[in-house]
């Protein structure tokens, strides 16, 4: 307190001393201001991407969303139960009955070990909070923690303001938070944060060269392995990046060392996950990476031959020598690989995003689920707004300063584009590069505005042109014009940008609150007066079959449902959204899609002893099991060839009114959706049994069932559960 | 005084205890209803064989009021005689409904048609599988089978000895002598799969209305005709059906017969030693099997676990009893199998018996994971169906349950240790060098 | 056609001569280094023959075996990058970090390939 022991020591002014005295010891420096600012700026960033997910928590209450998160929520609870070694041999009675199912080896275990590892922590700092608490908020939790590493990578590849903008970009785009609001407690809400970490490690070691950041970025592929399928993407971007390099002649050492060492050590880190075994060295889908591997060691070994002998001619020789070697080796081990089928091809799932039209011709489970279907220019808009036409103006500043990091965002940007427009799921792995290269637009334009803004007027002349070059233009250099125009025109540009960055905040802020904040297992609505109506229905039939039947009964319904009735209903299921045996699922649609006797018969060899149906008749919920029934025929009919499809429609058209092909009104599913429904009114003005789906009136009223009986039936008809009766005494 | 009744009356609570239960599935209490009180002496030799075994039996006219099955929920008999082809409603709270919800709960039915059948007796046959002629006034004729006699001559009674051969329904001591039979013909509903011919008329029998000329073709011809037929529902609720009351009179009993074109002449006819024998089998003193006490366990252990795994070897046992009217006897027989069922059976096998009623074997659990069922299902001609079902499911290895250190590998272990051995030496002489 | 083929066999030997004069020249403790990732990469060959001979069967355990002789090697190769003062890019890099960073690096190789192993 320098300035205080020399002010005048008269004590009325002391107080006037005091006041001055503080602004100065409060006066920061430059770069201390400016880290304040940052660290600022970045904790708001953290609570903002944490907050805007919380619609559904706030307006319904905290719970799990959709279907898959249920099993997640399941095999987490199991796991805080009974503990790893429990988890991580657990085989599930209560699925696929009777096959069963060995979960411990049929699953990505790094979201339940996350959750289950932040409710531990939790609880021993001791909040006593519930495992599903602790679920439900994961996600926004990790996505809170992807804005920080995005500000991180962001500062890597261009500078710390293009990291602030990538930071803010990613905690509200929608793109991300569709998949990782408050309850939806899936994969993907902590597989991105694994993601850009990963690539964030990587690039900082491909940049510094060094040995420990390459094993961090190992271990960022071993957690991203351990929670998504989807990291199939990380090992053949990475290989795709280091042969660009390796072609435009960014070869270098660091390179080597940053590749081979995340190589190795990934690939052993994540073959110790069990459901991806031996993949890495066997499946066609990682072959890549271990192509680009070896062509790394002869690349080395080349560089260093030349480096010894110094000599070009004598060089020459033994290049041409060892290329041919390489190649030729190479192109046999790969050939005989895949023809002796030791390298298994592509699987289905990840052949559709090459060929998009191969799943619906032969895997109908994969073309069903509705979010592998190809993108819709709407559903771009829709999800990324304004960065739609940032992401060229950012690969144009990337091109303009050429780096090994630019090079790489670059690829990651084109490549998961193109992957987006494939299927729509897809668009959440390209959030990341679009919220980057559109952050650098951002950050480079705000940059060169705010320097022209703030630039002295200079009196030598440019032939710089006005305000629209200064946006696009020159990135380097100081401004040297001294037209007030120039400046005049980048405050209205800058201007400018701030409405539509504030415009996109609002625009994902409204996309979150309508679109994205439904927990589709609570369906609201308006009613006739404008109240909200809720549809609690799934949940109260969950709890029924809870409740009221025995604990060793066998539910069969579709596959969508399987997760939520062995989560909430605890009772055995037949198929569920794990799909991984399409013959069983086949079977459940081939009896659903036949006539009741014949399907009491696949019934009673599955031991089944109720059947739910979820109908959408009454409320006009259109995502029910009559618009599935399609699939089912399908599915069935693809194992069972007695299924066929057109049996079902009439002129290729499906119906269930009056003019429907009677298979389908004679039908299992027909029969459990529509039984009694004849006689309801549901709208005024309609006749009696009138579906509020499909708008029509149904066809088969008078509906007799002969060796079922119905159960239970939720409060607006959305769940409809039946019971299989046992075989008559006397016959 | 005052204990000597006391303790009398003491003694007397287990008799209480005497009514039908699973321990004691021999039936006690029979309710027969009649037409009318005729029958009870035309038909006396029938009801004093089964008093004379124990049976209770209450006779009731079919149309009196007060007729009840059951009251409050529980049945107040074990069995149902109905003796009263011709009755159109049943008095009381009884109905047709109401017979075969009896039946349904596990009580024995034995019902006498006749050729004027009601539509009620018809509908409770039909009911069962027994489809009676349409014709209301057809008889049973048979032109080379009927039986020799003095006064009837139109040859509606039939002298038959085509039997079921089942030692079980019919006991073990031959029937010498055919059976005397006048009344209705039925069939046997096709798609029901429960229901059996005891006694099938001969191939040259029909039914048809012996006072009337035959105008068209008779539909019940031949074998096909049923006279007696049984049926064992699912329960293992028996029901016997036959379209002669008048089989069960004295008259018939006691009558000689001889088989039209056969020389031998029967003093005494089949009939009461074929109802006699035919009803302890409906009414659960022969044929009836148990199976009780059901183990399940790994080898050298006792505990019964609550899952398995893939390739451990388990021994299985279960106790089937059959009852012989009075006493629990073992039940012995070597046909009796288990199986280790998922979707199909993966085990099949004999189970082998100690001779005193225990049936035990033990297999190993298959290569295969998922959720298995122990499955007896014994179905024999005659005895109850045996249908026990466990439910166990089996798991596969866990993580540390294979072989520990696999001598094929040791070269590897060896190379990872060489590793690294290989690195502290290296980075040693690394540090260490200048 | 004589002249090229004893042109190329010149060629060849006089290949080999100038690379084993260069190798001399390089300094001990890299030579170190490479004989260290010889050794690595021999007991890998070995260990592939020794897998065509017998079988893959304990798979794991073959390729941890593998990847450890070839997880040292490469790790071995960026140790000699980083401690080599001949690559320009590595120069500000002490080799004691770059030393730390190996020993790590192995650390974490073997605590996997213990789990992998069998």
């Amino acid at each position: 307190m320098a300035v205080l022991t020399s002010s005048s020591p008269s004590p009325p002014s002391m107080a006037q001393d005091l006041l001055n005295s503080l602004p100065k010891t409060l006066k920061l420096k430059t770069k201390q201001q400016e880290l304040l600012i940052r660290v600022t700026t970045l904790g708001l960033i953290y609570i903002l991407a944490f907050i805007t997910r919380l619609f559904s928590v706030l307006r319904y209450e905290s719970m799990i969303h959709e279907f898959d998160p249920y099993f997640n929520y399941r095999t987490t609870l199991y796991l805080t139960e009974n503990g790893f070694s429990e988890f991580w041999n657990w085989f599930d009675s209560e699925s696929w009955y009777p096959l069963g199912r060995i979960i411990g080896g049929t699953l990505y275990p790094g979201l339940m070990l996350t959750a289950a590892a932040l409710y531990k922590i939790l609880h021993f700092l001791r909040f006593a909070v519930h495992i599903r608490e602790v679920c439900v908020l994961t996600a926004p939790f990790f996505a809170s923690n992807t804005t920080i590493v995005a500000y991180f990578f962001g500062k890597e590849i261009w500078d710390s303001g293009a990291g602030i903008v990538a930071a803010a970009l990613i905690a509200i785009c929608p793109g991300y938070i569709s998949r990782s609001v408050a309850g939806s407690y899936d994969n993907e809400g902590v597989a991105i944060f694994a993601l850009v970490l990963t690539f964030y490690l990587f690039v900082k070691a491909v940049n510094t060269g060094s040995l420990s950041w390459s094993l961090a970025s190992a271990f960022g592929y071993f957690y991203m392995v351990s929670a998504w399928g989807g990291y199939v993407f990380i090992i053949n971007l990475v290989p795709l990046y280091v042969l660009v390099l390796l072609v435009t002649g960014r070869y270098s050492l660091r390179l080597y060392v940053a590749y081979n060492c995340m190589y190795v050590l990934g690939m052993l880190l994540a073959m110790q996950i069990r459901f991806v075994g031996f993949q890495h060295v066997q499946s066609g889908e990682h072959m890549a990476s271990m192509g680009v591997f070896f062509l790394l060691q002869v690349f080395f070994f080349l560089d260093w031959v030349r480096h010894l002998l110094g000599d070009a001619k004598k060089f020459q020789a033994f290049l041409r020598i060892t290329v041919t070697a390489a190649v030729s080796v190479g192109a046999i081990a790969l050939g005989v690989g895949m023809a002796s089928g030791y390298i298994s091809p592509w699987t289905g799932r990840f052949y559709s995003l090459l060929d998009p039209t191969y799943a619906k011709d032969h895997i109908p489970i994969i073309a069903s689920v509705s979010e592998h279907q190809p993108t819709a220019w709407s559903s771009f808009m829709f999800d990324f707004h304004i960065l739609l036409f940032l992401f060229p103006a950012g690969l144009y500043f990337c091109f303009k300063r050429l780096s090994d990091a630019t090079i790489f965002i670059v690829m990651y940007g084109l490549t998961s584009m193109y992957f987006a427009g494939v299927m729509v799921r897809l668009i959440l792995v390209a959030t990341p590069a679009v919220c980057l290269i559109s952050a650098i637009a951002v950050s480079a334009t705000v940059k060169n505005l705010t320097r022209v803004v703030r630039a002295k007027s200079q009196t030598i002349q440019s032939g710089s042109g006005k305000g629209s070059s200064a946006s696009k233009g020159s990135s380097k250099g100081v401004v040297d014009n001294s037209q007030p125009f120039q400046k005049n025109g980048a405050i209205v540009l800058l201007l400018g940008a701030f409405y539509m960055l504030s415009r996109y905040a609002i625009h994902c802020t409204w996309v979150t609150s309508e679109a994205y904040s439904s927990p589709s297992i609570v369906l609201a609505a308006r009613g006739a007066h404008g109240q909200r109506v809720i549809f609690d229905d799934y949940r109260e039939a969950y709890f029924w079959l809870r409740q009221n039947t025995p604990p060793d009964a066998k539910v069969m319904s579709w596959w969508d449902y399987g997760y939520q009735i062995t989560a909430m209903g605890n009772r055995t299921v037949i198929v569920d959204n794990n799909t991984w045996n399409n013959t069983h699922i086949a079977t459940v649609g081939r009896a659903m899609s036949s006539y009741e006797d014949e399907a009491y018969d696949i019934m009673r060899s599955l031991d089944v002893d109720y059947v739910l149906v979820v109908f959408g008749g009454v409320t006009g919920y259109s995502s029910d099991d009559i618009n599935k029934f399609l699939w089912m025929v399908r599915i069935g009919g693809g194992v069972f060839p007695v299924i066929k499809e057109p049996d079902y429609l009439v002129n290729g058209e499906y119906r269930v009114d009056k003019g429907a092909a009677p298979k389908m009104l004679n039908c299992l599913m027909y029969k459990l959706s529509y039984y009694r429904f004849g006689e309801l009114t549901t709208e005024y003005g309609k006749p009696p049994g009138f579906d509020r789906a499909r708008g029509v009136e149904i066809g088969n009223k008078d509906i007799k069932l002969e060796y079922l009986e119905e159960a239970f039936t939720t409060q607006n008809w959305i769940v409809r559960i039946y019971k299989v009766k046992p075989p008559k005494n006397r016959w | 005084m005052a204990k000597l009744i006391f303790v009398v009356l003491l003694t007397l609570i287990p008799i209480l205890c005497t009514s039908f239960s699973p321990e004691k599935p021999s039936d006690r209490r029979i309710l027969v209803l009649l037409d009318d009180f005729a029958v009870k002496s035309s038909h006396s030799l029938f009801f004093k064989s089964l008093q004379s075994r124990g049976f209770d039996l209450e006779f009731k006219l079919a149309d009196d009021p007060k007729i009840a099955l059951q009251r409050y929920g529980q049945y107040l008999y074990d069995a149902l005689v109905l003796f009263c082809p011709t009755i159109e409603r049943f008095g009381g709270s009884i109905d047709a409904a109401a017979v075969l919800d009896f039946v349904d709960s596990g009580h024995d039915l034995i019902v006498g048609a006749d050729n004027n059948a009601s539509d009620l007796i018809r509908e409770i046959a039909t009911e069962c599988g027994v489809d009676f002629d349409e014709d209301s006034a057809a008889m049973v004729v048979d032109h080379s089978g009927y039986a020799v006699s003095s006064t009837e001559g139109d040859h509606t009674l039939i002298a038959s000895d085509d039997f079921i051969k089942s030692d079980v329904i019919l006991g073990s001591k031959k029937i010498e002598a055919p059976v005397l039979f006048q009344g209705i013909g039925h069939s046997l509903n096709p798609s029901n799969s429960l229901v059996l011919k005891v006694l099938s008329a001969s191939p040259t029998a029909f039914s048809a209305n012996p006072k009337s000329k035959l105008t068209s073709p008779p539909s019940l011809i031949g074998s096909s005709i049923s006279l007696v037929s049984v049926i064992q529902a699912r329960n293992n609720a028996r029901i016997l059906i036959s379209g002669s009351l008048s089989m069960f009179s004295n008259r018939f009993f006691r009558s000689d017969v001889q088989k039209a074109g056969s020389p031998t002449k029967h003093d005494k006819s089949g009939n009461e030693q074929f109802f006699t024998e035919l009803s302890k089998w409906v009414l659960h003193e022969r044929g009836h099997l148990k199976a009780v006490n059901v183990q399940h366990h790994k080898v050298g252990e006792t505990n019964e676990p609550s899952i398995y795994r893939i390739n451990d070897d388990l021994e299985y046992s279960v106790e089937i009893y059959e009852w012989s009217g009075t006493t629990w006897e073992p039940y012995v027989a070597d046909d009796v199998q288990i199986q280790f069922y998922m979707m199909s059976p993966y085990v099949l096998k004999t189970l082998s018996n100690d001779s005193k009623g225990r049936y035990f074997t033990s297999f190993k659990v298959p290569d295969v994971y998922g959720v298995f069922q122990f499955k007896i299902e014994y179905e024999r001609l005659g005895y109850t169906s045996l249908s026990l079902s466990k439910q166990i499911p089996v798991r596969p290895f866990r993580h540390n349950e294979y072989e520990r250190f696999i001598p094929a590998a040791y070269p590897y272990y060896g190379a990872a240790f060489s590793m690294m051995a290989g690195f502290f030496v290296f980075s040693a002489v690394h540090l260490y060098n200048k | 056609m004589a002249r090229s083929s004893t042109s190329t066999s010149k060629d060849a030997q006089d290949l080999f001569r100038a690379l084993w004069s260069a190798y001399s020249a390089t300094p001990t403790n890299l030579k170190i280094i490479d004989l260290y990732v010889l050794f690595a990469i021999f007991t890998a060959l070995l260990q592939v023959v020794y897998m065509a001979l017998v079988g893959t069967f304990p798979f794991n355990s073959f390729l941890s075996g593998v990847l450890s002789c070839v997880g040292t090697a490469v790790l071995a190769v960026c140790l000699r990058i980083q401690v080599n003062k001949e690559n320009k890019e590595f120069k500000d890099l002490a080799p004691e970090r770059a030393f730390a960073d190996f020993v790590l690096c192995n650390l974490v190789l073997h605590l996997v390939i213990m789990n992998f192993l069998g």
